[in-house]
């Protein structure tokens, strides 16, 4: 009982520090997973394209980042970048803004391997009867893609796409150990200054659930939606 | 008068992976006719079909078609593949549209045709073939026959100078079989050119005038449909008929 106090009286007193938590850390999902479905789009052009050179490059790409973990990649980043000349600016009205630019564009480049992965298989989930079929009659290989396969496709793709936005806010917990700070990281401030571990990794735990779980539901409900009377 | 051979086969070859599937086919067909394709599972049929209209690309000889050889090189193949209608074993009706849209989509963006000339064209169509009530329906709101007309009426729409199917009732309900052969009865009675694979021997006998027996990649035999199936030659087609008829 004494736990679920702590528990409580934690949460109430370091509030500002949770919310800002969360803020962080739902930004930088977001903005990974929406820079790397960019990304992820043409990588996943690429990874089909009838060009080889391109196709190797994209599947080497792919194969390497998801075959690495993140935490090195972010490391490579964050501290190698700057190492061969390249930094990100500092932007006045935004705080820290090149630590976050580095987080992001590790989580993006990490995402945008998964996320072309995500959109191939939800292309060659579509029949191929479909793209034959246009072709037979006159269509050009992209606009059967763009207007018979892709929009088949979408129903794969999105829900897909939703479950990659809730594994980013839990992985993106890694991004504390270069100082941004997110939800891990205001965590473990609140930690520094009271001592209470257990009580405020249980918050943590319980915050990073609330979301990963929420945001299940609801792509759960999109997905039946979508697929609502549509064989 | 003259035959018209619309669409000329030379020593089309087809190889996958280095095993032929089709070895040398020379034939033609003229304006009018209806063809039916017969033979064994595995003969090369549905190859040889899907090779008319480059959805195989042959490995070796050409296909002419309205005089050019639509085999070469920046030939637009999706100019010729409009007037080359094709029907599937399995329908491939466009699953996230209704069956309006699979109807004048095509028209519409390929072809330029007005939107309400496209419109009126389809509900025309869809009512010879006693679609009409259907138009707004999804295809997986439709049974297996029903699918398949549509997808007639949809190779229809572009105006087709030849219509090309592969097994169009084989993966039909047997009491479903019926409507479809009749649509395509009808067709073929309006004078449409028809190349047809099937195993409806009844209708290879009494609507196409004439049969094809394709075995192992070869033509085996090609004559007037009677004169096939009362008087085969090769010892191939005679145990082949023994088997289903
Ligand atoms: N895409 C492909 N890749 C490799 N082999 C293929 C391919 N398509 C067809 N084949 C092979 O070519 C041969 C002829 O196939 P095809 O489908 O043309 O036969 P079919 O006469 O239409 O038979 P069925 O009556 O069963 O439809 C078969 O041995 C088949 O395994
Ligand atoms: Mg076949």
């Amino acid at each position: 009982m004494q736990f679920f106090n702590d528990m409580a009286l934690l949460f109430t007193r370091y509030n500002s520090f949770f919310t800002e938590g969360i803020r962080n850390t739902l930004i930088i999902a977001a903005f990974s997973v929406l820079i790397g479905t960019v990304l992820g789009t043409l990588m996943a052009m690429m990874r089909m394209s009838r060009i080889l050179p391109l196709r190797l490059l994209a599947t080497a790409y792919i194969e390497f980042i998801r075959g690495t973990p993140l935490m090195v990649q972010l490391m490579f980043i964050f501290y190698g970048l700057p190492m061969i000349g390249v930094t990100f600016p500092e932007i006045s009205f935004i705080p820290d803004f090149s630590r976050f630019a580095a987080g992001i564009v590790a989580m993006s480049i990490n995402s945008c391997a998964y996320v072309a992965e995500i959109i191939r298989s939800g292309i060659q989930a579509v029949d191929s009867g479909q793209m034959e079929a246009a072709r037979s009659i006159g269509y050009s290989h992209w606009q059967a893609m763009a207007y018979v396969v892709l929009p088949q496709a979408v129903r794969n793709i999105l829900p897909a796409l939703g479950n990659e936005f809730v594994t980013m806010i839990k992985e993106s917990s890694i991004v504390s150990v270069i100082g941004i700070a997110d939800l891990m990281f205001r965590t473990r401030d609140v930690i520094a200054v009271t001592y209470r571990t257990m009580a405020s990794l249980a918050i943590v735990a319980l915050i990073y659930f609330c979301m990963t779980f929420l945001g299940g539901r609801l792509i759960a409900w999109m997905e039946r939606r979508m697929s609502h009377g549509k064989g | 008068m003259e035959r018209d051979e619309f669409l000329q086969i030379r020593g089309l070859c087809k190889s996958f992976h280095g095993t032929e599937v089709l070895k040398n086919i020379t034939t033609s067909f003229v304006r009018n006719e209806v063809v039916s394709i017969i033979g064994p599972s595995g003969g090369g049929k549905s190859t040889f079909l899907r090779c008319l209209n480059l959805l195989e690309t042959p490995t070796a000889g050409s296909v002419i078609f309205d005089g050019v050889d639509i085999c070469a090189k920046k030939k637009d193949i999706n100019l010729h593949r409009q007037k080359m209608g094709m029907v599937f074993q399995q329908f491939n009706l466009f699953n996230n549209v209704n069956v309006l849209h699979n109807l004048i989509d095509a028209p519409i963006r390929i072809k330029k045709t007005p939107r309400d000339q496209a419109l009126e064209k389809a509900v025309g169509l869809l009512e010879r073939v006693g679609m009409a009530e259907r138009a707004e329906s999804y295809p997986y709101e439709l049974s297996g026959g029903q699918k398949q007309r549509v997808a007639i009426v949809r190779a229809l729409m572009m105006d087709p100078e030849v219509m090309l199917f592969d097994e169009p009732t084989s993966a039909l309900d047997p009491e479903m079989i019926g409507e479809v052969l009749d649509v395509m009865k009808n067709l073929a009675e309006e004078g449409m050119t028809m190349i047809v694979v099937t195993h409806e021997m009844r209708f290879a006998r009494e609507v196409s005038s004439r049969t094809i027996f394709l075995d192992g990649g070869r033509i085996e035999e090609d004559k007037p449909s009677h004169e096939l199936f009362d008087h085969p030659e090769s010892p191939r087609l005679v145990s082949f008929l023994n088997k289903v008829l």
